[in-house]
C-alpha cells in the first residue's frame, strides 16, 4: 500500500499563499497513492516556473529541466526506457510559449506520458506579464493597453493535432483533478491535462470565485468523450460556462508502441554485442 | 610514391558523379592502390556545378591534390572550370558533340554507347569504364566491381552496366595517356570509409543507445550511417522538431541511463547550447558532434571550415567542464568518438567532438582495422553499490568531484537532477555557501579530465619550423612537411586531436623544440593559435590561413609557409 504521506518532501514550498499549484500537489499526490505507485517508481519531468518547481514539494524521481524543454527531455528518457512512468508538470508560458513547438510534436508522436500544464492565464515567475493564454484586453504591465492576440487554446489544438487524451481540471477541485491524473496515467499515450488554476498574485481576473462560479464537471451531464466533432465544440466553449472532465479520449499505439525493436525490452536493458559492431564495420 | 594521379569528374547535381566515382574508387581499392577523394557540391538538389575528385596512388594519401590529371567533365561547364587545373599533358574525357575541340579532349558518345548497351541510364559507367581505360586498368577488375556493386538491382541491370562500361572501356582503350600506370594487384590497403561513417561507427562501438537530431550538413550523414543499422542495435534514432529538442532528447535518455548523442552544424550547436549548459549543471553525459561548415549563420552550407573551436570550448552561459575533441582522419574520428562517450560517462561531463565538411564527405582508406571493444564499461551505480540507496544523493561532494550516478526507478535510490543549483540531494538550493560548493566540485573534475588528454601528434618533432594545427588538416599539413623537407626547409608538425581542457604542458614541449612555429588553420583569425598564446604564453610567428570553404591542398600550405620564412628574411 502506498499512502500519500510517502510523497511527503521536506523542501521548503516556495509558492505564495493561496496559489493554485497547492490544489494540484494534493491531487498529484493523492492520484498517486491511489494507483498504488511509490515515490521511486515515478519520474515527474519539469520546465521552468512556478509550476515546474512542483517536483520538488514532493518525494519523486525528478528532472528539473530548461523553460519549454521538458517534453524532449521527458520523450528522450521514454525511448531508452519505456517502462517509465512519466508525469511532467509544466505551466501556460513554458509549454504554450517557450516549449510550443515540443508541444505539437509531443502530441504529434502520441509520447506516453502525463502532461500536467498549471494554467493560471499569466507569467507568475517572471512578475505579472501575459501568457500565450490570457485572455484577450487583460491589462498588465507590459501589456499596458491590454492584450491584444487571442488565447491560445490548448484543447482545441492539441485535438487538431491527433491527441488521444484532452482534459481539463481545476486546481479547486482537488478531487476532480486526482481522478483525471489517474485516468491520465492509466491512458496508454500523450495525455494532455490543461489545469485551470487562480494566480493569486498577478491574475486579477480569472480569479478562485471566478472560476468557481463558471466550471461545472461535463461527466454529471452524461458527457462520453468519444465524439471528436463534439469534443472540438466544448474545447471552444470558455465564458460564463466552463466545462471540466474528459474532453476526448481514444486509444491508440504509442510513439514507444510503434517502435518494434522495443517489444524485446527496454533500450537500456539492452546488450552490447562486439560482433554485430565488427559486423557493421565491415559491411558496406 | 610512383602512381600519384588524380581525377576529376564534374558536372550538375544529379548526373551521376557520385556513381562514377564510386566505382573508381571501388575498383582502385579492390586492386590495392590506394586513395582518397573529396567531394565538392552547391547547396542545391540539381543543376549547379559538382565535382568528385579522387587522387590514386601505391602509397597512402591523405589529402587533395591541388592539380588533375584526368578531367572527366559530364557538361562543358566543368571543362571550362577546369582545364586550368589539368597538369601539362593531362586530359579531359567529354561527351562527343558538335564543335571543334581543343588539343586535350578526347570526345566519347557516352549516350549513344549507353543507349546502345542497355539504355542512356547507363551513360556513367560508360564514362567510367573510358577513364579506367585510359588509366590502364585491366577489365576484369572493372567487371568485378561492377557485377558486385549492381548485384542487388538484378542480373539485368548487371549485364546492361557491364556492356555499357565495356563500350566505354574500348572506346578509349586506343587513345595514349602520359599517366596510365601499371595495375599490379594486392591486397587492399584498408577500408573505404568517410568521417560520418567513423563517427557512427565510432558512437556504436561506445555502445550508444539513442541519437537524436534535426537534419543539417555537413552533419546529416553521421545520422544516416547509424539509422541504416540501427535495425541490429539497441538503437533508436530520433529526428527531432528542432536541435533544442534534439539535445534535450539525448539528455533525458542519457539521464534514464541510454549512452545518447546527437550531431549538428555550427548553427544547429548555437540553439544546443543551453542544452549544453544543461548537461553541465547536471552532470549528464552526452556527446555532440559539431561537423563544421563555414558561418555565422547559414554561411556556406555544404562547404568545410574549422572556425568553431573557440567557440564550443566556451558556449553556453558561465562555466563547466567539458571535453573538446578534433579528430585527423576517419580512424581517428572512430576511435575519437567512442572515447568520448567513454569519458563523457567516467565525468559525467558533456563531450563535443569537431569534425567539418571535408571529413564528413571525403572518402579515405583506414589502414589499421577499427575495432570495437569486446565490453564496454560504464558509470552507473545501483542499489547494491550504495550503502544506504534510500539516502541517495546524485551530487554527492567527494573529492574528484564525481558522484556516483544512479538512474531513475532503478530501485531504492531516488534520483533528483535539477539546472538550478542545487544542493547534494538535487534539491534547487539558493545558498551562497551551496553555489560555492557545486562550481568547485563541477570544477574539481578538470584535474583529471586533464590527465586523460593525449597530447599532440608529431611530425619530425626536433625540426627549425613546426606547422600547428587541428583536426581534419592533419593529412594534408603532413604532406606539406614533406613537400618542405624535400626543398631542405626543416619543417615539422604537431597535430592536436585533444582541444579540451586544453593539454598545455604537452603543447608547450612540443612547441618549445622548435625555432619557430606556425598556425595552419581553417578559419580566418588562427584560434587555435589563440589558444595556444593564452594557454602557453607560447605565440605563433605567422599563420596560414584558408576560409574560402574549401579544403587545404598540401601545396597550398607549404607556398604559405614558405612565403611566411621569406617575410620574415
Amino acid at each position: 500500500m502506498v499512502s500519500i504521506k510517502d510523497y511527503d518532501s521536506d523542501v521548503e514550498n516556495k509558492w505564495c499563499p493561496g496559489c493554485g499549484n497547492f490544489g494540484i500537489l494534493a491531487a498529484m499526490k493523492d492520484a498517486l497513492a491511489a494507483q498504488g505507485i511509490s515515490p521511486e517508481k515515478i519520474l515527474i519531468i519539469s520546465g521552468i516556473g512556478q509550476a515546474a518547481k512542483t517536483p520538488h514539494y514532493l518525494k519523486c524521481n525528478l528532472f528539473h529541466a530548461l523553460h519549454g524543454r521538458a517534453l524532449p527531455l521527458a520523450t528522450g528518457a521514454k525511448i531508452a526506457n519505456h517502462e517509465l512512468t512519466i508525469l511532467v508538470n509544466s505551466g501556460d508560458g513554458d509549454c504554450y510559449g517557450e516549449g510550443g513547438n515540443h508541444f505539437m510534436h509531443a502530441v504529434r508522436r502520441n509520447i506516453d506520458l502525463t502532461l500536467l500544464v498549471h494554467n493560471n492565464k499569466v507569467y507568475g515567475l517572471t512578475k505579472g506579464q501575459a501568457s500565450p493564454t490570457s485572455d484577450e484586453g487583460m491589462v498588465t504591465k507590459i501589456q499596458s493597453e491590454g492584450v491584444i492576440s487571442e488565447a491560445f487554446n490548448p484543447l482545441s489544438v492539441s485535438l487538431a493535432l491527433g491527441a488521444g487524451f484532452v482534459a481539463r481540471s481545476f486546481s479547486g477541485k482537488a478531487e476532480h483533478l486526482s481522478k483525471i491524473i489517474q485516468e491520465g496515467i492509466k491512458h496508454k499515450g500523450f495525455s494532455l491535462i490543461d489545469i485551470l488554476q487562480p494566480c493569486v498574485s498577478f491574475n486579477h481576473v480569472n480569479t478562485f470565485d471566478w472560476y468557481k462560479k463558471r466550471v461545472y464537471d461535463l461527466s454529471q451531464k452524461g458527457y462520453i468523450p468519444d465524439d471528436f466533432n463534439k469534443a472540438m465544440e466544448i474545447s471552444r466553449m470558455w465564458g460564463d460556462k466552463i466545462p471540466l472532465g474528459i474532453i476526448y479520449q481514444k486509444e491508440k499505439p504509442s510513439y514507444t508502441d510503434k517502435i518494434i525493436k522495443l517489444k524485446k525490452g527496454t533500450l537500456v536493458s539492452g546488450e552490447y554485442s562486439q560482433k554485430k559492431v565488427q559486423n557493421a564495420i565491415h559491411s558496406q | 610514391m610512383s602512381i600519384d594521379i588524380s581525377v576529376k569528374i564534374g558536372g550538375e547535381a544529379g548526373q551521376g558523379i557520385q556513381t562514377v566515382g564510386d566505382i573508381l574508387a571501388r575498383v582502385c581499392l579492390k586492386y590495392g592502390l590506394y586513395l582518397m577523394a573529396i567531394n565538392d557540391f552547391e547547396s542545391r538538389i540539381r543543376g549547379g556545378h559538382s565535382f568528385f575528385q579522387i587522387r590514386i596512388s601505391d602509397k597512402p594519401v591523405n589529402a587533395p591534390s591541388h592539380s588533375i590529371n584526368l578531367l572527366l567533365a559530364l557538361d562543358k561547364k566543368s571543362f571550362d572550370l577546369h582545364e586550368k587545373e589539368l597538369v601539362k599533358d593531362g586530359l579531359c574525357l567529354m561527351e562527343k558533340i558538335d564543335a571543334p575541340l581543343k588539343k586535350n579532349i578526347i570526345a566519347i558518345p557516352f549516350i549513344e554507347l549507353a543507349k546502345e548497351s542497355g539504355g542512356k541510364i547507363t551513360s556513367n559507367t560508360v564514362a567510367a569504364g573510358a577513364c579506367l581505360a585510359l588509366l590502364g586498368a585491366p577489365f576484369g577488375i572493372i567487371r568485378e566491381i561492377i557485377t558486385e556493386g549492381f548485384a542487388s538491382k538484378g542480373k539485368d541491370i548487371v549485364e546492361k552496366n557491364l556492356n555499357a562500361a565495356k563500350a566505354g572501356y574500348e572506346a578509349a582503350g586506343k587513345v595514349s595517356f602520359k599517366f596510365a600506370f601499371k595495375w599490379k594487384a594486392s591486397r587492399p590497403g584498408g577500408i573505404l570509409i568517410d568521417g560520418s561513417r567513423a563517427v557512427a561507427l565510432g558512437a556504436l562501438a561506445a555502445d550508444c543507445r539513442f541519437a537524436a537530431f534535426y537534419p543539417m550538413s555537413p552533419a546529416t550523414g553521421i545520422m544516416a550511417h547509424l539509422a541504416s543499422v540501427a535495425d541490429d542495435f539497441p538503437l533508436v534514432v530520433e529526428q527531432a522538431e528542432d536541435e533544442i529538442a534534439a539535445v534535450n532528447m539525448a539528455i533525458g535518455a542519457s539521464f534514464a541511463g541510454a549512452r545518447a548523442m546527437t550531431a549538428t552544424s555550427g548553427g544547429g550547436f548555437c540553439l544546443m547550447t543551453e542544452g549544453l549548459g544543461l548537461s553541465g549543471i547536471t552532470e549528464t553525459p552526452i556527446v555532440i558532434v559539431n561537423a563544421q561548415r563555414p558561418g555565422p549563420a547559414t554561411g556556406l552550407a555544404t562547404r568545410t571550415a574549422q572556425a568553431d573551436l573557440l567557440f564550443v570550448i566556451n558556449a553556453a552561459q558561465d562555466e563547466f567542464p567539458r571535453f573538446v575533441f578534433a579528430p585527423g582522419s576517419p580512424a581517428e574520428a572512430f576511435e575519437t568518438t567512442s572515447r568520448a562517450f567513454h569519458l563523457s560517462d567516467k565525468y559525467q561531463v558533456p563531450a563535443i567532438i569537431l569534425v567539418d565538411q571535408y571529413l564528413n564527405d571525403s572518402l579515405f582508406i583506414a589502414e589499421k582495422d577499427l575495432k570495437a571493444p569486446g565490453k564496454v564499461k560504464r558509470f552507473i551505480v545501483g542499489d547494491t553499490d550504495l550503502k544506504n540507496p534510500a539516502e541517495y544523493k546524485r551530487y554527492a561532494l567527494t573529492g574528484s568531484g564525481v558522484s556516483p550516478r544512479a538512474v531513475p526507478c532503478n530501485g531504492k535510490a531516488i534520483v533528483m537532477v535539477s539546472g538550478n543549483e542545487h544542493r547534494e540531494d538535487g534539491h534547487t538550493s539558493e545558498s551562497a555557501q551551496i553555489r560555492i560548493d557545486m562550481v568547485n566540485k563541477r570544477n574539481a573534475k578538470v584535474v583529471k579530465m586533464l590527465s586523460e588528454m593525449n597530447p599532440p601528434e608529431r611530425y619530425f618533432p626536433r625540426s627549425k619550423i613546426l606547422l600547428a594545427g587541428w583536426g581534419s588538416t592533419k593529412g594534408a599539413i603532413r604532406e606539406a612537411v614533406d613537400i618542405l623537407r624535400k626543398e631542405k626547409i626543416s619543417a615539422g608538425c604537431v597535430n592536436f586531436n585533444d582541444l579540451w581542457p586544453f593539454p598545455a604542458a604537452a603543447a608547450k614541449k612540443a612547441l618549445l623544440a622548435c625555432e619557430k612555429f606556425y598556425m595552419v588553420e581553417q578559419n580566418s583569425t588562427a584560434q587555435l593559435g589563440r589558444l595556444i598564446k593564452e594557454q602557453t604564453a607560447l605565440s605563433y610567428s605567422g599563420a596560414v590561413l584558408k576560409y574560402d570553404g574549401r579544403p587545404f591542398y598540401p601545396v597550398e600550405i607549404a607556398d604559405g609557409i614558405k612565403e611566411n620564412l621569406r617575410k620574415k628574411s
